[in-house]
């Protein structure tokens, strides 16, 4: 949908949810949650860690749904709240690391060990790389998600989310270059 | 087109967002400029990697599942929790 249609559709649902309407939830809920749990999934690395994150941001922004008034749209402030759990959770001391898991897409060819060896390169890369980069180049290059939308998640203008893209290529670019020299 | 004129406009080119006349005037300019066309080809490489590392994700239907009945107690709860307003009462807490 493009973003108008979502705003829409969404406010629509809103308007049923605060009516007292489960399924509005629900189908709030399925409208998002592919975004949430592939941010999250992105970012910490592991299935298990992803949907823990993505289940205590949905219960999270519906609990204080009523307390909240802020003027974004409701998926700003739902990613909002996942973007500060997932950084959260990386910042924890862990008692056992989940290791990450493969790609989630090329299963195939993940099986080959030197496209293992190559996607461990790029994880650590962009591991390397600060936090908002990461955010803009799993938003805008890995899921896809408009420049505009991820400015308005970010709370940036469109221009600056745009400089940030360009300078987190360039980041990852010269991470991956210097890794790769030495090899 | 100089390769200063292409300053700002390689990341624009890699995305597929400029217009159709400027984007032919860059690639006639990558067909003589090397550098300029390293450049191209390692943004887009980078770019690739990144994606077949990463992939794209998708809930699973056990997930989502799980996550739906969860919902419906919360749901339950908060209306629960507020039963001295109307549902039509309360204050919305998003913009419509």
């Amino acid at each position: 949908l493009p973003a108008s249609g979502t705003d829409a559709y969404e406010a629509r649902l809103v308007e049923r949810f605060r009516q007292g309407d489960a399924h509005a939830l629900s189908a709030l809920f399925e409208m998002h949650v592919d975004r949430v749990y592939g941010y999250a999934r992105h970012i910490l690395g592991n299935r298990e860690d992803a949907e823990e994150v993505s289940s205590e941001a949905f219960l999270r922004a519906f609990r204080r749904a009523v307390d909240y008034r802020g003027e974004a749209p409701f998926r700003h402030w739902l990613f909002g709240i996942a973007r500060n759990l997932c950084r959260d959770r990386l910042r924890q001391p862990r008692l056992l690391t989940v290791p990450p898991d493969e790609a989630v897409g090329e299963i195939g060819e993940a099986d080959q060990p030197e496209r293992r060896a190559l996607h461990a390169d790029v994880r650590a890369a962009m591991a390397s790389l600060p936090e908002d980069q990461q955010d803009v180049l799993i938003l805008c290059d890995v899921e896809e998600w408009g420049a505009r939308e991820v400015a308005a998640l970010l709370g940036r203008s469109l221009e600056a989310t745009k400089s940030l893209l360009y300078r987190a290529r360039r980041a990852l670019r010269a991470e991956l270059t210097e890794r790769w020299k030495e090899t | 087109m100089r390769c200063i004129d292409l300053k700002g406009l390689l990341d624009l080119y890699v995305d597929g967002d400029l217009p159709e006349e400027v984007r032919a005037g860059i690639d006639r300019h990558l067909l003589r400029c090397a550098d300029c066309a390293f450049e191209v080809r390692s943004l887009e490489q980078t770019r690739a990697h990144l994606r077949e590392a990463y992939g794209q994700a998708e809930s699973s239907p056990a997930f989502r599942e799980k996550m739906a009945a969860r919902l419906e107690r919360t749901f339950e709860d908060v209306i629960r929790t507020e039963p001295a307003q109307a549902a039509n009462q309360r204050e919305l807490p998003f913009p419509l």
